[in-house]
């Protein structure tokens, strides 16, 4: 039976060997493999252990921190402001992954740069060099815009036209990130749920996430195209003066707001937002001439700011519009085919400040490494040219006189020559969202501002001016304080 | 002669136990350090413990069996204390309760060397044994005191304990198979019809231990044990090949075997199930597959030199305290870690087949190596599963998972390979 054992003893001397072959394939030749993995959350976990840069207003106000906690974890995300800058910040969750810059800005935070490794010790140490988030937005101007909206449903945008540094994004309702961050994951995925379930939906972002029907801002781009294309000028065409206007192909008309009659030229439409006469101005233009300028404003792409996941603001596809000249009148008007996020009107507000080139939107102004040294800045970049610079001259004018005289009154910052355009998007049941678009100082503008308030009772085109104009007005003054030349 | 290879012997054995004591107590501090960032208060008593619960081991094999072999009951202590640690630092609460066990199995594998004198006294009571062996396999079927736990029905519950009886049964069968094979290995050896090259022995001779192995076959499936039909399959086979030496059993064992399986796993729908997550568990990533996808994650994050005890996060993988607990040490201890207790139960295989080598008798020899082949063949089906070499089929890691059954069923196991190296020194001085 010896030889017999001594072959057990072989076999089993294979099999073991087989085991550890496997072992090494699982360990050290696939390890990368799984580790990237996306239903393995060692990763996040491992994060959630080291230390993590901060992010900072842009005034120095902490927005997020790492703090020791008592838990296998050892440190947990604390957000100090609490709900304010939720939608720009994010989250770091142990079972949801992360959200705004904590997830746009990860490398930098949890210090995987793979940058600037300076001594031996620190390679094998391998210590994170975790860096700091400084944003744009300064946190007073952040807290004007949420009181100013109050307890409303809607957004409130500002940017500076000259770089696109957002200065306020601000959506309600908000959420506490401090408890989707816990290291207590039960009371995670239970707030979680929670915010899931609410129909409100506060962890939507509607600054740059969430759509609406732009309503009569959108003649801003309407006017653009028209007076891009050289068919429309301050003086002419004369729109007639009416009541409603009958596109082609259909016996549909498309009336003012409150039944009115309005007529003239461009900025006498503008300023008491004609909508006979911008709907006329959509189909005498063209499909392909309203859908290439509003492309060149931004639309049908998602805005490339510093934030995961913007949404796309989308106006169809010059075919979409064709032998639908209804339609096309209807969009003239910011209805039915076009939808935008609140921060794509704002980049058209700062489009037109900026003498027709939107700029890149950010929130991240500067990343410093934990010794203080700036190791990223960011680089003002054009994203489009929308229009020539003797048409944003000509819309700023426009845009002006409907603060002066017109249905933006409201918006008028004190003693600064302010710009904007009012807009109430219909939703068919006695509701509208009131928006207001605007910039100031007109004559050299530093903040472009554009503000939604959903749902509001009524559906005139003072809606706009009632009820977001005030709003914008307080956060345009503040932004403009904030923001000196 | 005796008198200086005995001292050696336990000399060399208490020194190993201290080793394996200090390794032991040391994972304990940093498991606890990585976990709550404190040296547990109890360290103290903790080392006491683990040190007199051996050294008691120790020094009954001292009065015992003063010749046996030094190394195993040190690499089982080991095992056990590496075990332990683990389950404390992922349940305390089973921790207290693996203690307890621990302690029991010590008992028994005292009482296992006062019980048997002589491994030849074992011989004696073969139909017992095998009556035993079998009561102890169908006990669980028995309505009122089976029970049925994760959807296999082997366990016992009798008031308030609770037990495995195949843990026991393992050992009961491999000595009745010992026992047997030994007397009719000749019969069974011969050859009684030629297919090509394979040799197959006279039916009415191969009869009882088909029966008696379909029998276990049979329970195990009705109890949906898979990993102990596998372990008593690779038994069965291999103690018949050993003991007539005859390789067409292996053979014959691996055809049966590969019929049997794929008969299962087209019958049962938990074997196919088996199977099929075996070949792609990233496809069930999220149910089915979780189980082992999570025990992959926690290895690959060990890597080479682990996380650290404590340090890591092997509690997402579900049944990590028993089936699972390779995994916990892998990704804590890395590649480094997990190749030790590899390593570890390479020498307990390779002591006890030295064991089977140097016995004086057919019957000390096939039990030695039975008893070795179960340790082995249950930690590499264990492990195999845990890593994807084979199906996975939950069976305990011999004295490092949680589990009670397991852990003194293991130590009785141990005093049967100690006496049988005890006697193995004992003839040699009565040799001339």
């Amino acid at each position: 039976m010896n030889r017999q054992i001594r072959r057990l003893g072989i076999g089993l001397l294979v099999l073991y060997a087989a085991l550890f072959v496997q072992l090494n394939v699982i360990q050290v030749l696939r390890a990368d493999t799984y580790n990237d993995h996306p239903e393995n959350s060692r990763a996040i976990i491992r994060d959630f252990s080291r230390p993590r840069g901060q992010i900072l207003a842009a005034d120095g106000t902490v927005l997020a921190r790492s703090v020791p906690v008592d838990s296998p974890f050892k440190l947990q995300r604390e957000y100090p402001e609490g709900e304010l800058f939720a939608h720009v910040t994010g989250y770091f969750s142990l079972n949801a992954g992360a959200d705004g810059v904590e997830r746009s800005y990860n490398d930098a935070l949890a210090g995987h740069t793979g940058e600037r490794i300076e001594d031996i010790g620190e390679l094998l140490l391998g210590e994170p060099r975790t860096a700091d988030v400084s944003l744009t937005i300064p946190a007073d101007v952040q807290r004007v815009a949420r009181d100013a909206l109050g307890a409303k449903r809607g957004s409130v945008v500002a940017l500076d036209p000259r770089d696109g540094a957002v200065l306020a994004l601000w959506s309600f309702p908000s959420y506490d990130p401090d408890v989707l961050s816990s290291v207590d994951i039960d009371a995670a995925q239970e707030a979680r749920e929670r915010l899931l379930a609410d129909e409100a939906n506060p962890l939507l972002a509607r600054s740059y996430r969430e759509t609406y029907f732009p309503g009569s801002t959108f003649k801003v781009v309407t006017a653009a195209a028209g007076l891009a294309s050289g068919s429309v000028s301050a003086t002419s065409p004369v729109y007639p003066t009416s009541n409603a206007y009958v596109p082609p192909l259909t016996r549909q008309p498309i009336r003012n707001f409150g039944g009115g009659t309005c007529g003239g030229a461009l900025p006498a439409i503008l300023r008491v937002s004609c909508n006979t006469a911008f709907a006329q101005m959509g189909v005498d233009l063209g499909a392909e001439t309203l859908v290439n300028t509003a492309e060149d404003f931004g639309f049908n792409h998602a805005a490339p700011i510093d934030l995961p996941a913007p949404a796309v603001s989308p106006i169809g596809d010059v075919a979409s519009f064709q032998e639908n000249t209804p339609v096309l009148a209807m969009t003239a008007i910011g209805q039915n085919a076009v939808r935008s996020t609140p921060l794509q009107m704002a980049l058209v507000a700062a489009g037109v400040a900026n003498g027709g080139d939107v700029m890149v939107p950010h929130v991240m102004r500067e990343i410093r490494d934990n010794e203080g040294r700036v190791i990223d800045n960011w680089e003002p970049t054009n994203w489009t040219s929308a229009v020539r610079p003797d048409v944003a001259a000509t819309l700023t004018e426009a845009m002006t006189a409907v603060v002066e005289q017109g249905t933006a009154t409201r918006l008028a910052v004190p003693g600064v020559p302010t710009a904007g355009k009012t807009g109430t998007a219909q939703l068919g049941n006695g509701l509208s969202h009131a928006w207001i678009v605007g910039f100031a100082p007109a004559d050299a503008p530093r903040v472009a501002v554009a503000v939604i308030v959903e749902a509001q009772p009524g559906a005139s085109e003072q809606t706009g001016g009632q009820v977001a104009a005030p709003i914008a007005q307080t956060v345009l003054a503040a932004a403009l304080a904030a923001n000196p030349e | 002669m005796i008198p200086v290879v005995q001292r050696l012997r336990r000399n060399t054995e208490l020194g190993l136990i201290l080793l394996g004591a200090v390794v032991t107590a040391g994972l304990y501090t940093l498991a606890s350090l990585g976990t709550t960032a404190n040296v547990p208060v109890n360290i103290g008593p903790f080392l006491g413990v683990v040190l007199a619960l051996l050294a008691g081991a120790h020094v009954a094999t001292r009065r015992l069996a003063p010749a046996s072999d030094g190394v195993l009951l040190p690499l089982a202590g080991l095992l056990n204390g590496l075990g332990y640690v683990w389950i404390a630092r992922l349940d305390p609460d089973l921790a207290a309760l693996q203690a307890v066990w621990t302690a029991v199995g010590i008992t028994a594998y005292v009482m296992t060397l006062v019980l048997v004198p002589k491994a030849r006294d074992l011989d004696r009571y073969r139909y017992t044994f095998m009556l035993v062996g079998i009561a102890l396999l169908l006990l669980p079927l028995v309505p009122g005191i089976g029970k049925t736990v994760n959807g296999a029905r082997i366990w016992l519950q009798l008031g308030p304990l609770s037990f495995q009886p195949g843990e026991f049964a393992k050992i009961v069968l491999a000595v009745f198979f010992a026992s047997y094979l030994v007397e009719k290995r000749e019969l069974l050896g011969m050859a009684g019809h030629r297919v090509g090259p394979i040799m197959l022995p006279e039916l009415r001779h191969f009869g009882p231990v088909l029966v008696a192995w379909g029998t276990s076959l049979l329970v195990m499936v009705s109890e949906r044990d898979l990993g102990s039909s596998l372990l008593f399959f690779a038994l069965f086979v291999v103690m018949l090949w050993v003991a007539t030496e005859r390789l067409s059993y292996l053979f014959v064992g691996g055809l049966l075997f590969a019929g049997g399986a794929v008969a299962a796993a087209s019958v049962f729908g938990h074997v196919r199930q088996r199977v099929e997550i075996w070949l792609d568990p990233w496809a069930a990533a999220t149910d089915q597959g979780f189980q082992l996808v999570q025990a992959t994650f926690a290895l690959a994050w060990g890597g080479i030199a682990g996380t650290g005890p404590g340090l890591g996060n092997p509690d997402r993988i579900p049944l990590v305290e028993t089936d699972f607990i390779f995994a916990a040490i892998g990704e804590e201890l890395g590649l480094l870690g997990s190749a030790g207790v590899l390593v570890t139960f390479l020498l307990m295989v390779g002591t006890g087949l030295r064991i089977a080598l140097a016995a004086h008798t057919p019957f000390n020899k096939l039990l030695a190596a039975g008893l070795t082949a179960i340790l082995g063949i249950q930690a590499f089906i264990i492990i195999g599963g845990v890593i994807r070499m084979v199906p996975l089929t939950g069976i305990t890691l011999p004295f490092v998972s949680y589990g009670g059954s397991s852990l003194v069923a293991n130590y009785v196991l141990l005093a049967l390979l100690i006496r049988i190296s005890a006697d193995n020194a004992e003839s040699e001085l009565q040799a001339p």
